[in-house]
């Protein structure tokens, strides 16, 4: 194939995908889909293998590949041009059911010669809680609505009898049937875009160039993977829900031009939804792997063809249906993210040519926090507090992690302004910014995470209610790397009166701080609590991990950090062994502190 | 102002990266271009050496020049020119207590991936966020609170607020202060509380107000948008002043208009208290330039594509209208501010080629060879090989006849270093590699066209293409071709697009109020909320010296549906002040707008509409300038035939026999078969296979497709 018409189509491919992101936002309108950027748009070969992976969440593009192949499987004889699939089954390829994948074939003159997927997290699947993640639901049966396959369009027509059967199970099923149209929308530009693609250089040289972009990236990921080490790595992700304790363990073996990861010793399945399946766990280990390996290689099927994945059946990894799994995109798939960057990076770090791209976990922990309620103007809404797709960078081998940065498998995410967030709901900030010392010490600090307090606001019903499932508070989840210390675990407080506090006096409007706000400031994480009345919600998220050794940390770099309040003194005392005298680093004291606490350490490796 | 007669001359300058143009009008005459390199920091001494060059070509002085001037129009980069340089005033930042970190945190990730292209967001380990204008020691926070109704449920505490400004000043020695407070944009009494503390503690220090300078909502892009205004504020304040103070020296006594991002032109005085109008106002005034030209050939509907040595430019006019930025940045910094959309991708003919050697696949940019050392067949030592010089292998440069004959390309160099670098790496023949590279750069081209008209709901095939600057002719044939767009026009002030659209540009204020209102709302209500704008421009422009006949108000809605993120601006087609009917219209309207923008079905009538702002836009109209029209002649073109020369024709997938123009010999009228070649004295047109070209009464060569 020439290189120039090669070049071409490939880039003409990325704008496809590009163009289909776009459709899906503007014609979607929600926060979810533009602030969060929770999507995901990519082609697929004739046979469901990954053409053109999107920019979006990453641990999506293979799932959908999944998604393709088992419609193949399940409509064979019965797809046809103009037809668009939906399927959401976990149990199936789905990652959750909340989000939907629909998939569509496209022809051209009468063959079918690719498919295009997509999903967002739609408003509501009619799961017990509201918005999708369903911390009370302890089976699949109660996360709400879920297909291992249906045509929702045919030959162009949309099926009435299934859209409305859909759109009954659902709350609000109007922003439901706008998720709907925006991913048919983004379907048809896929699709005549490839036609016009095909028109311009014939479908056969698209064809060809399509294998070889996927030979290409196979042939780079493996000269990649023949440069690097052969060895093995570890990680080990704790999560706490509900007071119980879960583990991923990840073994990742290099062999050659082979990569191996092993989920054998993770926890069994849960009873509740942190679980994921097979499908969502080889994703959620792609999510890392494209940016951290192939960030200059094309994601495609040849990045997949090089992997493998073990993952023992009825594990937190591989749960059995019916295990509950609404919550996996923000559990066990996070912790297959954050272990496989750990693997990965570790990787790197044993090559002298690769060591720069090594970076510790960013933002281990996600929190899904769902309002639900009654706003300002007396709508029904449900949202999520976009403050989770703020994120935090890891701190990396080139420099500190970036403070509140994003996370890896989302690369392009970004939170709400806090007046977007008072418009839409009725709740009032009380301060939001960087958290001191939750990021990860380390000779290049993991970037900071941050905090934000709300109230109530002019609710018509005294407040609103909201649904949380996090996890990373018992246990940080941002892994630090080299000798980095991980990321500040997150904490959310559901601050509530006391009896003491019900005097009327005691309220504190303007708190800056969570010791400023009286009243019982009870741990929650996980179920569905109100803010209402004089409730306040408090959330500390987790900062990213730190790379190398606190000890080895420039103190100019740390003295700077304390001035900008976003290190304490203490932990620069304590942590960082740098001395500071009103501000400036004490040069020799800090010197001799260090050799201190590094004497510490032998001792205390001796003790053991 | 606009009606000042005295002096004949108008005399605009652009202010750009590497050159400032002048162009000078005067009814009756022809049209007198100037030219001279830019002089940064101090922009000021590029005008005059510019106005000069053009008075020279006129025999006169500059002082004789400027006594017969009755208007200076003036767009400058100065503003962008500050931000990449990182060198405006020290600044300080003041928000509301507990959102200190709002400009630090840029909404997460935002403004760590913004502005980066697809190679920099898919290796998010390699990217950082831009290091604020402010840092973190320089901000600070003050007790006070306004809620999203805009009541104020916490006092400012004045003396918190002194103590904060003190620190700044006293200890961290700013110059400038940005003041931020959430939800002033609905009440700015706190924002203007503040600003009264400073000017009492350091009347000298400058302040911008969120609250005047971006009163919108969405307080992370507002701040940024302040902080930047302040930081440039200083200097671009002083670079007008000084400008004035030049002009006035060289005997000029009349106004100074200035350009804007969003293409109408301010006062010198008022645009010295807006840097942040002025950001990108060279590329707005292109597109205004080439609105007028469709003006008058009778086209509402064009694409302005702008190529030079390093970059491709392009912008969208459609029915008259320009489309505006979304989420504008400069540099890598968000901002908030009405401003014509042009988009840019790094391809032009300076650009150089290279070759992935893992993959074999060949880039077009962005790196740029740059005017020195330039190509490889400009012949000054450039050692990579170039768009230019791919351009010279496939015939569409004469040798002996580049810039007027002035540069002898060196065409065996070119070659050479092309085969080295780029022909046997790909494993093809020079012709063939070359053929490939510059389809390569017409389809990076045709896609980043396709994505400001076909993503954005507009058919190019309603369009017109402009093509400007030095390497768009040569590729406008193909690229135009693919995009199937009506016909193609190289206009004759092609050079200096972006003055000519200086002085074809009006007076423009912007006024805006933000609120919320339901769809539907009593007429009297909104009129109410347009009121106090309305009385205010009239105010303004009436001052400005523009009579009623010269006053056009327009007045426009943003709307958007309930529980959706986006909003869209819809024009007021109806009568003003709004009766029934016409508010009645608007919201018809902006459902047709929102469906073309967010295409079929995105629509979501059901959960009903908002108002959410208002905006008037007060136009002062100007004088055009009156272009010299010619008679158009005989078709026959063959007194500007230069002979034939094998040229490469696209849809032949290689080289064929070309016929070569001279343009200086072409007259109105004269008509050109495709395939063609037609040099002028600073570009090449080429005329693909099966295109009529055509000289029309202004000099415009017009392609059509066969």
């Amino acid at each position: 194939m020439d290189p120039i018409t090669f070049s071409i189509i490939r880039h003409r491919l990325f704008r496809i995908v590009d163009e289909a992101v776009i459709t899906l936002k503007h014609v979607s309108g929600s926060a979810i889909t533009n602030e969060g950027h929770d999507l995901m748009v990519s082609l697929y070969r004739a046979d469901g293998s990954l053409l053109m992976g999107g920019v979006g969440f990453l641990h999506h593009l293979t799932s959908a590949a999944e998604a393709c192949k088992s419609i193949i499987w399940r409509f064979e004889g019965d797809i046809n041009e103009g037809d668009v699939f939906l399927l959401n089954c976990p149990y199936t390829a789905a990652l959750h059911t909340s989000d939907i994948y629909l998939i569509a074939p496209i022809h051209y003159e009468g063959t079918l010669v690719a498919w295009s997927a997509c999903f967002v997290h739609v408003y509501d699947i009619g799961a017990m809680n509201p918005g999708g993640f369903s911390p009370d639901s302890v089976d699949i049966y109660t996360e709400g609505f879920s297909s291992p396959g249906l045509k929702l369009v045919d030959r162009g027509e949309i099926r009435r009898d299934i859209m409305d059967t859909l759109l009954n199970m659902v709350r609000s099923p109007e922003m439901v049937a706008l998720d709907m149209s925006s991913m048919i929308a983004c379907n048809n530009v896929a699709r005549d875009r490839m036609q016009t693609l095909m028109a311009k250089y014939g479908s056969e040289t698209v064809d060809t160039a399509c294998a070889s972009l996927i030979d290409q990236s196979e042939t780079l990921l493996r000269e990649r993977l023949r440069e690097l080490p052969n060895g093995r790595w570890q990680s080990r992700q704790y999560f706490d829900v509900k007071g119980e304790t879960y583990r991923v363990l990840l073994t990742m073996t290099k062999k050659d031009d082979q990569l191996t990861f092993d989920f054998s010793g993770s926890s069994e399945q849960s009873p509740y939804g942190i679980n994921c399946s097979k499908w969502a766990s080889w994703g959620g280990l792609f999510a890392p792997l494209f940016p951290l390996l192939c960030y200059d290689i094309t994601w495609n099927e040849g990045v997949i063809r090089p992997i493998e994945m073990i993952a023992p059946e009825g594990s937190v990894v591989n749960a059995t249906r019916p295990a509950p799994v609404s919550i996996a995109t923000v559990g066990a798939i996070q912790a297959v993210n954050n272990a496989a960057c750990t693997c990965i990076s570790k990787m790197l770090s044993a090559s002298e040519k690769y060591a720069s791209e090594a970076t510790a976990v960013w933002h281990g922990s996600h929190f899904a926090i769902f309002m639900f309620g009654r706003n300002q103007r007396g709508t029904d809404s449900i949202g999520i507090l976009t403050e989770t797709f703020g994120g935090a960078a890891g701190a990396r081998a080139i420099g500190d992690g970036v403070d509140v940065g994003g996370e890896v498998p989302n690369p392009i995410s970004r939170m709400a302004n806090v007046e977007t967030m008072e418009w839409t709901f009725p709740i009032r900030y009380l301060f939001r910014r960087r958290q001191q010392d939750s990021g990860g010490p380390g000779k290049h600090r993991g970037g900071t995470g941050a905090e934000f307090a709300i109230v109530p606001h002019d609710a018509p019903d005294g407040g609103i209610h909201y649904v949380i499932s996090g996890k990373g508070t018992d246990y940080p989840m941002s892994e630090g790397l080299g000798g980095g210390y991980p990321g500040a675990n997150s904490n959310y407080r559901w601050v509530h009166n006391t009896d003491a506090a019900n005097d009327g006096a005691n309220l504190q409007p303007f708190a800056q701080a969570l010791n400023d706000m009286p009243g019982e400031k009870e741990n929650i994480a996980w179920g569905v609590y109100p803010l209402m009345d004089d409730d306040a919600l408090y959330v500390r998220w987790n900062g990213g991990g730190g790379y190398g050794d606190p000890l080895e940390r420039d103190p100019a770099a740390v003295a700077i950090d304390v001035r900008g309040g976003l290190v304490s003194g203490g932990t620069a005392k304590d942590v960082y062994g740098v001395v500071l005298d009103a501000g400036e680093v004490n040069d020799q004291g800090t010197v001799k502190w260090r050799q201190t606490l590094r004497a510490e350490r032998r001792i205390g490796e001796a003790a053991e | 102002m606009s009606q000042s007669t005295d002096g004949k001359y108008v005399v605009a300058s652009d202010v750009g990266g590497t050159c400032t143009d002048t162009v000078i009008f005067a009814a009756g005459e022809p049209i007198r271009l100037g030219k001279a390199l830019s002089t940064p920091p101090n922009f000021a001494d590029g005008v005059l050496n510019s106005v000069r060059s053009a008075a020279d070509s006129m025999g006169l002085s500059l002082a004789e020049l400027f006594a017969e001037t009755r208007l200076f129009v003036h767009g400058s980069t100065v503003v962008d020119n500050t931000l990449l340089t990182r060198d405006g005033s020290v600044s300080g930042l003041i928000t509301t207590e507990g959102f200190e970190d709002t400009l630090l945190m840029t909404r997460g990730a935002y403004g760590r991936w913004g502005g980066l292209t697809e190679d920099g967001i898919k290796h998010p380990v390699a990217t950082d966020r831009a290091a604020p204008l402010v840092p973190g020691e320089r901000i600070r926070g003050v007790p006070e609170r306004v809620d999203y109704k805009g009541e104020a449920l916490r006092p400012l505490d004045v003396g918190a607020t002194e103590a904060a400004v003190r620190y700044l000043i006293e200890e961290q020695g700013v110059e400038a202060i940005a003041v931020c407070l959430l939800w002033s944009f609905f009440n700015p009494s706190h924002e203007q509380k503040v600003r009264e503390i400073v000017n009492r503690i350091s009347p000298e220090t400058y302040v911008t107000l969120s609250s005047e300078i971006a009163p919108v909502p969405g307080e992370y892009e507002r701040t940024s948008t302040t902080v930047i205004n302040a930081y440039a504020g200083r200097i671009t304040r002083d670079y007008l002043t000084s400008l004035q103070a030049l002009l006035k020296g060289e005997s000029y006594g009349g106004p100074i208009l200035v350009m804007q991002g969003y293409g109408g032109l301010l006062p010198a005085e008022d645009a010295a208290s807006r840097a942040i109008g002025m950001l990108e106002c060279g590329p707005a005034a292109g597109v205004i330039g080439s609105r007028f030209l469709g003006q008058l050939m009778g086209d509402e509907d064009i694409i302005a594509a702008d190529m030079g040595g390093t970059t491709f430019k392009v912008g969208v006019i459609q029915g008259g209208e320009f489309s505006h930025a979304r989420e504008p940045m400069v540099d890598r910094f968000h901002y908030v501010a009405p401003k014509i959309e042009v988009v840019s991708i790094g391809s032009g003919g300076g650009s150089i080629i290279s070759i992935d050697p893992r993959t074999n696949v060949p880039r077009v940019g962005p790196q740029s060879a740059g005017a020195r050392p330039g190509p490889v067949c400009y012949g000054q030592g450039g050692t990579d090989p170039t768009l230019t010089d791919v351009m010279t292998l496939i015939g569409y440069m004469d040798p002996d006849r580049f810039l007027g004959g002035t540069v002898t390309l060196d065409m065996d160099g070119a070659r050479q270093v092309f085969d080295e670098k780029v022909a046997t790496p790909l494993g093809l023949g020079v012709e063939e590699a070359a053929f490939g590279i510059y389809r390569v750069a017409a389809a990076q081209i045709t896609d980043l066209i396709h994505e400001i008209t076909v993503e954005q709901g507009l058919d190019p095939r309603d369009f017109v293409l402009h093509s400007f600057g030095g390497s768009c002719p040569l590729l406008c044939g193909s690229f135009g071709a693919e995009l199937n767009v009506k016909r193609i026009v190289v206009p004759y002030a092609a050079s200096v697009n972006c003055a000519f659209g200086l002085v074809s540009a009006d007076i423009v204020h912007e006024y805006t109020h933000t609120a919320t209102r339901p769809v539907p709302s009593p007429a009297a209500e909104i009129n109410a909320l347009f009121a106090p704008m309305v009385e205010q421009a009239v105010a303004q422009l009436k001052a400005e010296g523009f009579e009623p006949d010269r006053q056009a108000l327009e007045w426009a809605v943003d709307l958007r549906y309930g529980r959706q993120v986006h909003e869209v601006t819809t024009p007021v087609r109806g009568t003003t002040p709004f009766d029934d009917a016409s508010l009645a219209r608007l919201t018809d309207d902006f459902e047709a707008l929102y469906e073309r923008r967010y295409g079929k079905g995105s629509a979501y009538r059901e959960a009903g509409m908002e108002m959410t702002m208002f905006r008037l836009t007060a136009r002062g109209v100007m004088d055009r300038p009156e272009m010299e029209k010619m008679a158009l002649g005989t078709t026959d073109s063959s007194a500007a035939l230069m002979g034939t020369r094998r040229v490469f024709v696209d849809a032949r997938d290689g080289m064929a026999e070309a016929s070569i123009y001279d343009f200086e010999k072409l007259n109105p009228g004269n008509e050109i078969a495709g395939p063609a070649v037609i040099h002028t004295p600073i570009t090449t047109i080429v005329l693909q296979d099966t295109q009529q070209g055509r000289m029309d009464e202004y000099r415009n060569v017009v392609i059509e497709f066969g």
